[in-house]
């Protein structure tokens, strides 16, 4: 204990501004709580995320922005010590604030586009891991892709093997910071290392003042190289029709590919050879495959003309592998699948194949319509 | 009869017609089926396999899966596969069960056997995955971007495009054993072609529903790049695979002791209900899963002194110890766990002084470890006493109880590593008193025991007395 009643009263004084600021941060989580807990609560559970696909779209998120961060800070940091910037090259990496915890805060990240194209990703990666292996006839003989290294056409094989890299790759699951790519197609790439070099550059310039100029403009070129170095044509989308296409397979050739990669749990393939076959985008029909209900599945499925023996195995080899599907529902309309006429069935979806900016913005003017009636309904 | 029984098939058939009646089934179904209420003509009464025969009749293709079903007091584990029969007259399903075996009762994965698995691919430069014809399907990122390495050419060649395996150090080759056993196998030495980099390879098979062979998952681990370099003979597998073993401690420590410490964390928030009111049972898991976290924790730290104290010429300064003190703070630190358990501690006397030397943090770890050993196996409203004498040169720390003692033949053996006074007993790593002893040696001194079956157990701890500090 002091005898020293200055000193006390000092340490006392600062307890008490501390003591204060601490409260209003408190009142301001408080609110922060509340504000949660009412979007939380007003969430239908219909469109509510399950536990696994929130933790897994967060760590991918981490994981990506991880990755970014990680590229500019050492690309820009080499630059600032060219630059005789030693000091702000070292309080570029130092600073402790992950960008992914900034971004998240600042509100960026509530991108539908990015997210949209995450967790069709995270939903992939969790029905490929379910689907059930199958052993081959012949244990001696090479599963499908491996096989396909050796095809006559060398587009095919190139591919082949450019799809198991880039499966490889998704599915090694780096920890962050790790993964020098993002895998995102280019434009949501650009946005993504953009963002993290403003994040960047907001957590130095709160660590110290002084002229950031230089570190802007070494981020700037820290963020254009990592974007001129992104090759989108890599990505494990791209690859995937790149091989679907180089195969062009007649039908029957399809229905035995679909099977067969489908045994081999390679679900990218069987999204990319079903999306080769109907001329839409892989990302349109990895929506359709992954939509538990299955109604577009079975109409592309029939649209290929693909028999009631395919048809059955790919919806039963889904059902088993994601839960939120029923077999038994699924088994009630096999049938009427099968009797639908296939050239119906191409009419059907035909609309997909529409430009996907238009089809966005007839959705988004449809939604905006439908949530403004009940208001509407009532002051009239 | 138990259906566990191994003398009985493990293959069942049976055969149901096109509205998913059973026309004829094997004795073990239909003793199944019978018991849940089932006949034959009806159909099948046990709910998981009547679904599946519903499903191949409706869509008319194989449906093969994992069921569960409940049999009595038990949960057997069967493969199902229900074929539609190849002749459309008939219309009916072919039925197989395979498997036939009760439900484990769930076990921490380190006594399932695929613990190990786990540990090396935490360790692991990169993890692989093969087809059943043994091509490269899935390299690991690393292993695809490496400045000196990339993997990705050898994906879908066969995986010796990758690896030149090699003999191992009992001149086998353990891929070879583990291919036609379809078991896993461990410690494949193997030199990555493009690098000359040693490694060690280890798999688990992947199996398909009906346990088919479909290739497997497996870890490559770098083994030591200094051994190395240095010898280029074949000896070279054994001494890398001593620096493989040296670094597990420190790798357990980084791989486990984090998310250890933040699930010790977590269980305790939910164990006290900070987050407001839970049911308490839920409560009560919580606790569980502290004390098992801890438990683990303490397995690592176990297995880092273990490191530690084996490094060659390890050794530790001396310096003046109250053994005394020791045993006092010793009985303090377990006097709480020991009240739990109902055990009374009697401790030297506050004015008691044993001078000796060593080093107090290792003594106290020795004594706690004596100490905790007693506590937990002491009877209800047992005692312990400890004791700090002079026997001659040493100063001696004696810990007695009032447990089931330890017989004669086993006394050597607890002093070895992974062995636990009754091995029956859950709980503790198995590595406390070799640990003891081993840093009590370092110490110039020993730890010994003295006991007879139904007796008591009576450790003897000693460190050089220190006649310096006579004065």
């Amino acid at each position: 204990m002091s005898d020293d009643g200055r000193n006390t009263d000092m340490g006392a004084n600062q307890g008490v501004r501390l003591l204060l600021a601490r409260a209003t941060a408190a009142e301001t989580r408080a609110a922060d709580r509340l504000y949660g807990a009412i979007a939380d609560v007003a969430i239908d559970d219909a469109v509510r995320m399950d536990d696994r696909t929130r933790l897994r779209l967060r760590a991918v998120l981490a994981q990506l922005a991880g990755g970014v961060e990680t590229a500019l800070r050492s690309h820009a940091a080499r630059l600032l010590i060219l630059r005789d910037e030693a000091g702000l090259a070292a309080r570029l990496t130092d600073s402790p604030t992950p960008v992914f915890a900034r971004l998240n805060a600042s509100g960026l990240l509530r991108d539908p586009a990015l997210i949209g194209e995450l967790l069709a990703r995270v939903r992939e990666d969790a029905v490929a891991d379910a689907l059930a292996i199958v052993a081959p006839d012949d244990p001696d003989r090479p599963s499908l892709l491996p096989r396909l290294l050796h095809h006559a056409n060398p587009l095919v094989g190139a591919s082949a093997a450019a799809l198991m890299t880039a499966e490889s790759r998704r599915h090694s699951h780096a920890p962050v910071g790790t993964s020098p790519s993002s895998d995102l197609p280019a434009e949501l790439h650009h946005h993504l290392v953009w963002w993290s070099a403003a994040a960047l550059r907001m957590a130095v310039a709160d660590n110290g003042d002084g002229a950031l100029w230089a570190l802007d403009s070494a981020l700037a070129e820290a963020a254009t190289h990592a974007i001129a170095a992104y090759v989108e044509e890599d990505r494990l989308e791209a690859v995937a029709m790149r091989l679907a296409s180089a195969l062009d397979p007649d039908a029957d050739a399809r229905t035995r590919l679909l099977v067969e990669a489908l045994s081999d749990r390679r679900l990218s393939l069987v999204i990319a050879l079903l999306a080769q076959g109907l001329g839409l985008e892989y990302t349109d029909m990895r929506e359709i495959v992954l939509d538990p209900g299955g109604e577009r599945l079975w109409l592309a499925l029939r649209a290929l003309d693909l028999d009631r023996a395919t048809i059955a195995r790919i919806g039963l080899a889904l059902a088993e592998a994601d839960p939120q599907r029923d077999v038994d529902a699924f088994a009630d309309v096999l049938d009427v699948i099968v009797a639908t006429d296939c050239t119906v069935a191409r009419q059907a979806l035909a609309p997909l194949r529409l430009h996907r900016e238009y089809r966005a913005a007839l959705r988004a003017v449809e939604r905006g319509v439908r949530l403004s009636l009940p208001s509407g309904a009532m002051s009239g | 009869m138990s259906l566990d029984d191994p003398e009985l098939p493990t293959t069942v058939r049976a055969t149901l017609d096109s509205a998913g009646r059973l026309v004829a089934a094997d004795p073990r179904l239909l003793a199944l089926n019978a018991r849940a209420g089932g006949m034959i003509g009806a159909p099948l009464a046990v709910p998981a396999l009547a679904r599946t025969v519903r499903h191949a009749l409706r869509l008319r293709v194989p449906v093969s899966r994992t069921v569960i079903v409940a049999e009595g007091g038990e949960d057997l584990d069967l493969w199902v596969r229900a074929e539609p029969m190849a002749d459309p007259e008939r219309g009916g399903v072919d039925l197989l069960l395979v498997g036939w075996k009760a439900r484990d009762v769930w076990q921490p994965a380190v006594l399932r056997g695929n613990y190990h698995h786990r540990f090396r691919h935490s360790a692991a430069q990169w993890v692989w995955e093969t087809d059943s014809a043994l091509s490269l399907t899935r390299l690991s990122e690393r292993a695809t971007v490496s400045p000196d390495f990339d993997g990705t050419a050898c994906l879908g060649h066969p995986l010796t495009r990758l690896f030149a395996l090699a003999e191992d150090d009992v001149r086998a080759f353990p891929i070879l054993s583990g291919l036609a056993l379809r078991q896993p196998f461990d410690r494949q030495p193997a030199t990555v072609r493009q690098t000359g980099q040693m490694v060690l390879l280890s798999a688990r098979p992947l199996t398909d529903k009906h346990g088919a062979f479909c290739g497997f998952a497996g870890a490559a681990c770098r083994t030591d790049a200094a051994n190395r370099a240095n010898t280029n003979l074949p000896s070279l597998v054994s001494s890398d695979l001593d620096a493989f073993t040296s670094n597990i401690a420190e790798r357990l420590d980084r791989t486990l002791r984090m998310p250890l410490d933040r699930i010790i964390a977590t269980a305790e928030t939910i164990q006290a209900q900070a987050d407001g009111p839970l049911r308490q049972d839920y409560a009560d898991y919580a606790a569980d899963i502290v004390n098992a976290g801890r438990h683990l924790v303490g397995l690592v730290d176990d297995l880092v002194d273990l490191q530690t104290i084996e490094l060659p010429g390890f050794t530790i300064l001396p310096q003046p110890v109250d053994l005394a003190e020791i045993a006092r703070r010793a009985a303090g630190l377990l006097r709480m766990r020991a009240s739990t358990a109902r055990v009374q501690i009697d401790a030297p006397a506050f004015e008691h002084v044993l001078p000796t030397t060593g080093n107090a943090r290792r003594a106290l770890q020795i004594v706690v470890n004596l100490v905790a050993n007693a506590v937990r196996y002491s009877p209800l409203d047992g005692m312990i006493w400890v004791r700090a004498e002079r026997e001659g040169a040493v100063g001696a720390i004696i810990v007695g109880d009032q447990g089931k003692g330890i017989a004669l033949a086993d006394q050597a053996r607890i002093f070895n590593k992974f062995e636990r006074v009754d091995p029956r007993e859950a709980g503790g790593s198995g590595l406390g008193l070799y640990i003891a002893r081993r840093l009590a040696r370092a110490m110039g001194g020993d730890v010994t025991v003295d006991s007879a079956p139904g007796q008591g157990a009576r450790f003897v701890f000693t460190l050089p007395f220190d006649a310096r500090d006579m004065t």
